[in-house]
């Protein structure tokens, strides 16, 4: 029996996810997104709108935000929004390394 | 049923205080959790920890889990006869129900929230459990977007309440132009919801295989350009691979080590028409072997040339 297939969603930049939508995806409270949102750890794509929209990037944020609160015991979501700030600046940093590397500027002089 | 030494897998001894184990399991959950920490088989520890610790943390799952006796790790063993009774869990197929294909944190996760004040109503509407699956596409698959069957075992409850392990395939459309690192969503894939809840999603942790030219940074692409010195110098028209087919590309006279020569628009493309660019850098690579010719010729060259590459350290 052929099964069919489902078509995955990116978790990219694109996508304008509702704050409802991101509540379901993520197990976080709309509370929780709102001071994530006020601390800078999770960005609406829209800010001036009535009702906030994110990208589907905010999902892979949330969730960890969820899981670190739930597994670390991160109770109190000002912490955990410094937390995830940290990250993100580490996986930017990551990325930036990574593309100097490739461009020559670090580690050329070992090939 | 196989037997896991939760006790073992926090590191503490069987008669240690719930604050004790709270406490080996936080340093343990710090060290190995997978959104924090970058050591090889770090997600597979933190499961093993999650899950001894998921049972060891209610006193009634850990006193059902006492009960099932100690074993060896990985032992197949059965509850001993009345097992669970106490929790309610004891299966209403008697002697034919069969423990073999239950697995230890199935059957303890059923005993939840069971005969406290704060366990949920039998109607509640009830979310499906989201499930996550690693999923390993060639460069040319993440390319060109592919399609691939993920065989899993997910929980279901059976007709005793019990969760078991069931096969299910799933077929999925990656689309093109995914990196290595990135999640996607499969949406009411996961897991069935109960009295109406909604279906759980699946999520898929994308990993794609090295490239032996390329190496992708969100939708922009990189290569090393190896160009001779003359090349470089004189400036040449190169034939070079991109993952749509050859290209001409125009390198420019005076082209130095490590410059960005971009192919506009010949890097990932995603499905709604954007695309990055695909980037050579340009690599200076010298002879190691001359004939008595080519050696005149350089040293033709070195005489003739005013050519200082070291001027910005002179004194």
């Amino acid at each position: 029996m052929k099964i069919e297939a489902t078509t995955a969603l990116v978790l990219d930049d694109t996508g304008t996810l509702t704050i409802a939508e991101l509540v379901e995806q993520s197990g976080l409270s709309a509370d929780e997104l709102q001071v994530l949102v006020d601390c800078g750890a999770l960005e609406p794509r829209e800010t001036t709108s009535a009702s906030w929209r994110f990208s589907r990037r905010c999902v892979v944020t949330a969730r960890s935000a969820r899981r670190l609160r739930d597994d670390l015991a991160l109770d109190d979501t000002h912490a955990l929004a410094i937390v995830l700030r940290f990250m993100q600046r580490i996986e930017a940093l990551e990325r930036e390394l990574r593309r100097r590397g490739w461009e020559g500027g670090i580690g050329n002089e070992e090939r | 049923m196989k037997y896991k030494d939760y006790y073992a897998a926090l590191g503490v001894p069987r008669t240690a205080s719930a604050d004790e184990i709270k406490k080996a399991y936080r340093k343990l959950a710090r060290k190995y959790h997978p959104d924090v920490s970058k050591e090889a088989g770090a997600e597979e520890k933190f499961k093993e920890v999650a899950e001894a610790y998921e049972t060891l943390k209610d006193p009634e799952k850990r006193a059902a889990y006492d009960d099932l006796g100690r074993h060896a790790p990985g032992e197949q063993f059965r509850p001993p006869p009345g097992w669970g009774q106490s929790f309610g869990e004891q299966p209403a197929g008697g002697a034919s129900f069969s423990f073999d294909d239950v697995d230890l944190a199935d059957l303890f996760a059923g005993i939840a929230g069971r005969g406290r004040g704060g366990a949920r109503r039998p109607d509640m509407p009830m979310p499906g459990q989201d499930f996550e699956a690693a999923v390993r596409v060639s460069f040319d698959q993440a390319y060109k977007g592919t399609e691939v069957e993920l065989d899993m075992a997910v929980p279901e409850p059976d007709e005793n309440g019990f969760l078991r392990r069931v096969p299910r395939k799933i077929r999925v459309r990656i689309p093109k132009g995914v990196t290595d690192g990135q999640k996607l969503r499969v949406p009411g894939k996961g897991g069935k919801g109960a009295n109406g809840g909604r279906d759980g999603d699946l999520y898929l942790d994308i990993e794609v295989q090295a490239h032996p030219l390329y190496r992708a940074e969100g939708l922009d692409l990189y290569m090393d350009l190896p160009l001779a010195p003359w090349e470089a110098v004189l400036g040449a028209s190169v034939d070079v691979p991109t993952p749509a087919g050859r290209v001409t590309l125009k390198v420019p006279a005076g082209t130095h080590a490590g410059q960005k020569l971009r192919l506009s628009g010949r890097g990932l493309s995603r499905a709604d028409g954007t695309s990055g660019h695909l980037y050579a850098i340009a690599q200076i690579v010298v002879p190691t072997v001359v004939d008595e010719r080519q050696r005149a010729l350089f040293t033709q060259l070195k005489d003739a040339s005013a050519f200082n590459p070291r001027a910005h350290m002179a004194d």
